[in-house]
């Protein structure tokens, strides 16, 4: 069986202290003013005119097994590692387009503005290759953070999800169900958050956001890009949007 | 230069270093350190880059780090596995060492002053003429105004030592630290009660009241992570706090305790456990003395009456008192660390200590446990006398129970402006900034004016090096060789660091320790520094054989560490050797032997509506921290944290630029309108509205909370009382 690298998060020992949010820009030399992850704070429940227990959500790039990124990348640049699970963005390919900003529901992805291509964790896989955990992981203080192969029983990551059978919860958009491989146990406090993932192959973005884009790609790199985009169109119909919830009940399924 | 005995780790000693942690700690920071998939992957290539240990100094936690450096640059700091007081944590400020070690703001060579003072002209001068002027300045004011002319500041630093050595050796009396602007108050209270300032076992502790402590955000290793870890356990942590902290929102509970009034709420609770026997009545006829006295003095402080004081429901003081004594003894009121917040916070601290040792939870897991055994040896030396020294500190018997090795910055202050009791014209300050962290900076200026000499030895411009005469380039902690530092963890026991430099110095910055050395040899007192950092560092670790090659393999060394209890019988270091509800030196002294709670004065004014609070976020080390680059991403500025009721009455919008003012001065920023604090409070973040040129990222952004807070003080420690102030608000603009 291939790998899955995922992340259980236990956001109830989250204290938004941005630790991870740090280490992970001193560790992928990520610009100012973008970041690779986040930590989300759930509005506080109002009880008895007295601010309840609050929740924060510790997040990134959830590295989806039905990533909508993969299918709106134009040239390929955006591809899902079968080898390990990880959505990759090959930067060499990239060319800055932004299909797959609008195609990501969680925000996960941004245009680095000084490399002016698209970008996103990547779970560090230099540090994953010296035998050290991702920056955001290893640094954090309360350790909410749990990273590790979900199909190796033996992991870390697959221990906390399987203890938790039965609590564990994903942020899924309404709209679609990209198979998300963040796992967060009891809560995933702040909902309705994940946005409605815009496909560069509806009518609408293709006139109004990606035509022109796509225009300027070809202009950049030819016909290999047209290729690419060409099988994409060819690749068959979507899956129909499912409905759902913000949040899903265990999705462990998915392995 | 000092001698390079790095620790290189290869990528077997990271994956050693990992396991052995997860078998010697809890998993919970080793789960992290060995990635799964990295045991089921192909073999990794090593490493392309160096690892070497170093210690954090982002704050005064000290935190175990592995600095990864790539072709001579640090690219990335880690939290040491080992380094187990810190729970494998390297939190955003630590991560954000990077960003100070190659700060452009940082000094990069000796500056001295050309222009007025504070105008910032500054001439570039050289280490050799930079020593000499010190020198010469140091002997006209030791000539003109006797040593004691001299006043030696040194902040939170393993270099500070040297810094109170050379003040020895020179003869001055007057030195001062960052604490008496922070946690002496607390202390001051334990010290009274217990003898020792414990320290909290929170991992073993059931039942922690957080009270004038916002532990998740003012990061403490252990206790911040060791709070999380209990909440996830099953353990109760009720936090009071006028603000809706990060804290607050974990607990188990939170209380908008009316500012001020924490006394009266742990006066009900010892009423309660009084009342209701909840305590162990053989501890505390064995260690305690006073019960009587305190029983009572509380009698009529009923969970009714505290209500009236603190806001919060007399069932629920009641219920907690009920809940801490059944939980006892593996429960406590936190003591807490910065407690410079009221005149009388001594006495605050003191009903803190009181509820504890009713709880009998001294030397007990999940209790306070004293401070302990290190292991380090002193380094002695025979500091000359000087007969025409004047008898004493200038702020010596300003207040009844002044620590005499730390004194009062406030009190100081003062004297200096008055020149009495006699003159002291001199100031030489290393890394600490009391123009940012001492109330009313505008009487730390007149202090600084009065002087006829002042030296700062930092890493950058900070607002005190902005007002000096000469300013000298440190290193970062990254850059230089430190002595052995003790450190507490807790139940867990002290440990021990030490620093080797992770790069080369920078620029042409010299540690603290060489300009000393350099000084108390221009200075005829060369035998007080007759060392250098390895000789120093072996003769503090002369009863420790084994520690030195552990510490290079490690980074971190655990000396012996007795188990809990074994103070149990011994006398407490106390008049009466038993732990003090009833304080006789107090009474002695003619001061309250028991607290006695008096409602916080209300505001004199009716404009000044609102109570200022001071606070921390886990990306802010007051003004040390601001200027950061990384850390000016998550806190640009601060922003005032206003109620939105009270916003709504003053006609204050979200992001309205507000003026703020009290007695001491004003400020603007940004409103937060927000429904986590009370009404009646207000709350900043300090370390903004500076006033330095050479702090590119702070200087005149936001509002610098010293510029507003009156100067106040503990009456009995002489520490700094900065809740104190009210202030009014109002929207810029609006009449």
């Amino acid at each position: 069986m291939n790998a899955k690298l995922a992340m259980v998060i236990d956001s109830a020992k989250c204290i938004d202290c941005k630790a991870c949010v740090a280490a992970c820009k001193q560790a992928n030399h990520v610009s100012r003013g973008v970041w690779r992850n986040w930590i989300k704070e759930a509005a506080p429940p109002l009880e008895n005119g007295k601010l309840g227990r609050g929740h924060f959500q510790p997040g990134a790039c959830m590295h989806c097994d039905e990533p909508s990124c993969v299918a709106a990348c134009p040239t390929g640049a955006t591809y899902k590692n079968t080898a390990d699970g990880t959505v990759v963005i090959d930067h060499k390919l990239c060319i800055g387009c932004g299909n797959c900003l609008k195609a990501c529901p969680y925000g996960a992805r941004f245009r680095d503005p000084v490399k002016r291509i698209a970008d996103k964790c990547t779970y560090c896989p230099e540090r994953r290759a010296a035998g050290l955990a991702p920056a955001c992981v290893d640094t954090c203080p309360t350790k909410a953070r749990v990273f590790g192969d979900i199909n190796d029983p033996g992991s870390a990551a697959a221990q906390l999800l399987a203890a938790n059978k039965g609590r564990v919860v994903r942020v899924i958009a309404k709209e679609k169900d990209t198979k998300p491989n963040m796992y967060y146990l009891a809560s995933t406090a702040p909902d309705g958050w994940a946005v409605k993932p815009v496909d560069p192959l509806s009518f609408d973005a293709l006139s109004q956001v990606v035509a022109p884009l796509v225009k300027y790609a070809v202009g950049l790199s030819g016909l290999g890009v047209l290729a690419m985009l060409g099988r994409q169109l060819l690749a068959g119909p979507k899956p129909e949007a499912t409905p759902g919830h913000d949040t899903k009940e265990d999705g462990h399924d998915a392995s | 230069m000092s001698t390079n005995n790095l620790s290189h780790l290869s990528r077997r000693d990271f994956l050693r270093l990992a396991g052995a942690a997860a078998t010697a700690t809890a998993a919970t920071a080793a789960q992290a350190v060995l990635a799964p998939e990295a045991r089921a992957a192909a073999p990794a290539p090593a490493p392309a880059w160096e690892s070497k240990f170093g210690v954090c100094d982002m704050c005064f936690n000290r935190c175990g780090l592995i600095a990864r450096v790539e072709k001579g640059v640090i690219t990335k700091l880690d939290p040491n596995p080992r380094f187990t007081k810190s729970r494998g944590m390297l939190c955003a400020r630590g991560n954000a060492g990077v960003d100070q070690v190659y700060d452009p703001d940082r000094l990069k060579t000796p500056l001295l002053r050309v222009g007025e003072r504070g105008q910032g002209k500054w001439k570039r001068i050289s280490w050799d003429e930079a020593l000499e002027l010190a020198a010469t300045k140091m002997k006209d004011i030791a000539a003109k105004h006797t040593r004691c002319g001299m006043l030696f500041s040194a902040g939170a630093d393993t270099q500070s030592q040297f810094v109170n050595r050379f003040a020895e050796a020179y003869g001055s009396y007057n030195v001062t630290s960052h604490e008496s602007l922070c946690l002496l108050s607390g202390n001051r209270a334990f010290v009274d009660t217990f003898g020792d300032v414990p320290l909290p076992d929170v991992r073993n502790s059931k039942y922690v009241i957080l009270a004038g402590a916002n532990r998740l955000e003012a990061l403490v290793t252990p206790d911040s992570m060791d709070i999380v870890s209990i909440l996830g356990q099953g353990a109760k942590v009720v936090v009071l706090d006028p603000r809706y902290t990060k804290s607050a929102a974990l607990a188990s509970e939170w209380h908008a305790i009316r500012p001020g009034t924490d006394m009266a709420f742990m006066l009900a609770l010892a009423n309660v456990i009084i009342a209701e026997k909840l305590y162990d009545a053989a501890f505390m006829a064995e260690r305690t003395s006073g019960l009587d006295k305190l029983a009572a003095h509380v009698a009529g402080m009923t969970p009714a009456w505290a209500e009236a004081e603190t806001g919060i429901p007399a069932a629920d003081i009641a219920r907690i008192a009920r809940e801490l004594a059944a939980a006892a003894p593996a429960a406590m009121v936190y003591p807490g660390r910065r407690s410079s917040d009221y005149e009388n916070s001594t006495q605050i601290r003191r009903s803190f200590a009181i509820v504890n040792a009713l709880l009998g939870n001294w030397d007990r897991p999940g209790g306070l446990v004293p401070a302990r055994p290190a292991g380090l040896k002193k380094v002695p030396f025979e500091p000359p006398f000087y007969d025409d020294n004047p008898p004493g500190r200038v702020d010596a018997k300003s207040v009844p129970l002044l620590f005499d090795e730390e004194g009062s910055f406030v009190i100081t202050r003062d004297a200096v402006i008055k020149g009495a009791p006699y003159p002291l014209k001199g100031w030489f300050v290393y890394k600490t900034n009391p123009m940012a962290t001492a109330p009313e900076r505008r009487k730390t200026r007149e202090m600084i004016d009065k002087l006829d000499f002042m030296v700062v030895v930092d890493i950058t411009m900070s607002d005190t090096a902005w007002m000096a005469d000469l300013v000298l380039p440190a290193p970062s902690a990254l850059e230089r060789q430190d002595p052995v530092q003790a450190l507490q963890a807790g139940a867990e026991g002290a440990c021990l660091v030490w620093r080797d430099p992770v790069i080369a110095p920078l620029h042409e910055s010299r540690p603290v320790f060489e300009v000393l050395k350099v000084l108390a040899g221009k200075l005829g007192f060369p035998e007080a520094f007759d060392f250098d950092i390895p000789k120093y560092r072996e003769m503090q670790l002369a009863g420790l054989p084994e520690a030195a090659e552990i510490l290079k393999r490690d980074g971190v060394f655990y000396p012996p560490n007795p188990p809990l209890g074994t103070t149990d019988g011994q006398p407490f270091k106390t008049p009466s050797q038993k732990i003090e509800l009833y304080s006789t030196r107090y009474a002695d002294m003619g001061l309250d032997p028991l607290p006695v709670y008096a409602a916080p004065k209300p505001s004199p004014d009716a404009a000044r509506r609102f109570r200022l609070v001071a606070g921390r976020s886990a990306c802010v080390t007051q003004a040390s921290s601001t200027n950061n680059a990384l850390l000016s991403e998550f806190e640009p500025e601060n922003t005032l944290w206003l109620n939105d009721g009270a916003a709504k009455e003053l006609g204050i919008k979200q992001g309205d630029v507000v003026q703020v003012e009290s007695p001491a001065g004003k400020g603007e920023l940004k409103a937060l309108v927000t429904p986590k604090i009370r009404s009646d409070t207000v709350y900043m973040l300090t370390g903004f509205g500076s006033i330095s040129g050479g702090l590119s990222r702070t200087r005149g952004v936001g509002a610098s909370i010293v510029e507003l807070m009156e100067s106040r003080f503990d009456a009995i420690c002489g520490n700094s009382a900065i809740h104190e102030t009210f202030v009014s608000v109002r929207k810029k603009g609006a009449a």
